[in-house]
């Protein structure tokens, strides 16, 4: 019996392995995929360009992508065309990553974000507005009004190709 | 009294079932406390994925599949791939064969935890069944570190792999085992010394090897019986040629033989888990492949955690499978269910039900009820249509 107790006595001492969830959070991998993010480039232009292979890609079909023209005056990416309309419906949204990859940009990137609850199937779906992620610093947002030939390439020149 | 022993006494048990957490209905006809009788009754869960896979290509199948179940969806998408991969004439390199296998022992220590909670649970030991499940945890952070997902890994793509694993992954992961390695010792000691356990476990429920041989009982439960059964160590897949298993093999048959194969091979897969972070060679992840799949059949074998997992795939040559054929372990199951229940009090069937890890949601089968005074209810998809319309209205 007492060394039943002592048992008892070393767990109760040990530290709880449970987290107490909304005040106390757990960490996530750095590999976690959770909530999309829409990236911009350092001056403030979208990296997405409307290209839709990840709508393409994704297995779930969860993805729409609505691409328009870019004009020098009204500019929201690089290259000639950018996405009007991005949703994503995070209700059928398996998170598997894979637009990730499809991306050429590395315009959508899977976050840390996965407190996702809505109360009704409209707050499901996921605006460009809500995606995209606000400009650093001092940068424009889009649209911009920038000097014809200077964003000609939509897909920037990869620095290390093997990445 | 004679009379009233010729009436049937039926007990039904679900389908909101009151020990697991997923829907099976069962009906036991007992005399008295001993069961006479048994019979179940699956496809509460039905969800038509083989017929949605005939809907989509081959990439979208293999995240539609992985989600056939919640525990062992690694080795569905392996099974998958695998199939995919030898119709398509592509050979996966070795390194991505190593972290296919890495990932699916993993997935089994977790299932095998996460099943021994849920049986401590069922016999009423909740002690056991909290610790497990903090254990598993560390496994479950190892799965999520290594894919970036607790249940779905996604682990595998067309043609390899997608993850990578590195130095200190690797390491983390080594550290882990060696914690776990300790903790499943001392359930090994609970699992074959507490007498209360023993109570629930010893000489309940044993199934005969030509029994288990005859109702083509598959995995651990097979195994437990003395049955030589297991892909990985018959027709050895993927990794598993270059990193073999050894067969855990118990000749008692009954629920604590099955409690000790699981937990051995818990020590197996650890064992294979180290073998594969020291020896796996630098390399290629990934190989190309085509997104039409050249015509033909395939059959695809691999070892889930509760036992072997059959694929038929069948491509007609265009991006899209003509029929995928899904035979999950806990199918093949359920007949030793049936049989070895009589005999037993109905207080035993908790246990027997969770003995051999039953999984529903792999149960979603079609099944077309023959009876005389019914006619067939076979539907066409617009019939179908029709009548939920009307159902809902």
């Amino acid at each position: 019996m007492l060394k039943g107790l002592f048992t008892t006595l070393k767990i109760a001492l040990e530290k709880p392995v449970t987290t107490q969830y909304p005040e106390q959070r757990r960490p996530v991998h750095t590999r976690f995929k959770g909530r999309h993010t829409l990236k911009r480039y350092e001056n403030g232009l979208e990296k997405c360009i409307g290209c839709a292979l990840c709508a393409a890609a994704c297995p779930a079909d969860a993805i729409f992508v609505e691409a328009s023209e870019n004009t020098d005056e009204e500019r929201y990416s690089p290259g000639e065309r950018y996405a009007s309309t991005y949703e994503i419906n995070m209700l059928r949204c398996i998170f598997c990553g894979f637009c990730e990859d499809s991306c050429p940009t590395e315009a959508i990137v899977l976050g840390d974000q996965y407190e996702m609850s809505f109360g009704d199937r409209h707050s499901s779906i996921y605006t460009k507005e809500l995606l995209l992620e606000p400009v650093s610093g001092d940068a424009e947002t889009t649209p911009q009004k920038t000097k014809p030939g200077e964003f000609t390439r939509s897909v920037p020149v990869m620095q290390d190709p093997q990445d | 009294m004679t009379e009233a022993k010729k009436e049937k006494f039926i007990v039904p048990i679900g389908p909101q079932h009151p020990a697991l957490k997923e829907p099976g209905n069962f009906e036991f006809t007992v005399d008295g406390e001993i069961v006479t009788d048994a019979t179940v009754r699956l496809g509460f869960v039905h969800r038509g994925i083989e017929k949605a896979c005939e809907t989509r290509n081959y990439t979208q199948d293999m995240y539609l599949l992985e989600r056939v179940c919640g525990i062992c969806s690694h080795v569905h998408a392996t099974a998958f791939v695998l199939g995919v991969e030898k119709l398509a004439g592509v050979q996966a390199p070795p390194r991505a064969e190593a972290i296919r296998v890495l990932a699916a022992e993993l997935e089994r220590i977790h299932s095998h935890l996460l099943w021994f909670g849920v049986a401590a649970h069922e016999a009423g030991f909740d002690t056991l069944f909290m610790y497990t499940w903090r254990d598993r945890e560390v496994v479950m952070d190892i799965l999520e570190t290594l894919s970036g997902s607790r249940v779905h890994y996604s682990v595998n793509i067309l043609g390899g792999v997608k993850i990578d694993i590195d130095q200190k992954l690797s390491d983390l992961i080594k550290k882990d085992m060696d914690f776990l390695e300790e903790r499943t010792e001392h359930y090994m000691k609970v699992v074959t010394t507490d007498e209360t356990f023993l109570g629930r476990t010893r000489g309940i429920g044993t199934l005969s090897r030509d029994r288990a041989k005859l109702l083509g009982a598959v995995g651990p439960t097979a195994r437990a019986s003395g049955v030589k059964r297991d892909v990985r160590v018959n027709a050895p897949y993927s990794g598993y040629k270059e990193f073999p298993v050894k067969m855990v093999i118990d000749q008692t048959g009954d629920l604590e033989a099955r409690f000790v194969v699981r937990l051995k091979e818990l020590y197996e897969s650890y064992r294979l888990i180290r073998e594969i972070l020291e020896k796996i060679q630098p390399g290629e992840i990934s190989t190309r492949i085509k997104r039409k799949i050249p015509e033909g059949e395939v059959i695809s074998r691999v070892e889930a955690p509760r036992g072997e997992l059959f694929y038929f795939i069948k491509s007609n040559g265009t991006e899209m499978p003509d029929r995928v054929k899904v035979r999950t372990p806990s199918l093949c199951n359920w007949g030793t269910i049936t049989d070895v229940a009589v005999g037993h009090k109905l207080a035993d069937m908790p246990m027997l039900l969770a003995g051999i890890d039953p999984c529903f949601s792999c149960n979603d089968r079609m099944v077309e009820i023959r009876s005389d005074s019914q006619p067939s209810q076979m539907m066409n998809w617009d019939g179908l249509r029709k009548y939920g319309i009307e159902y809902y209205k």
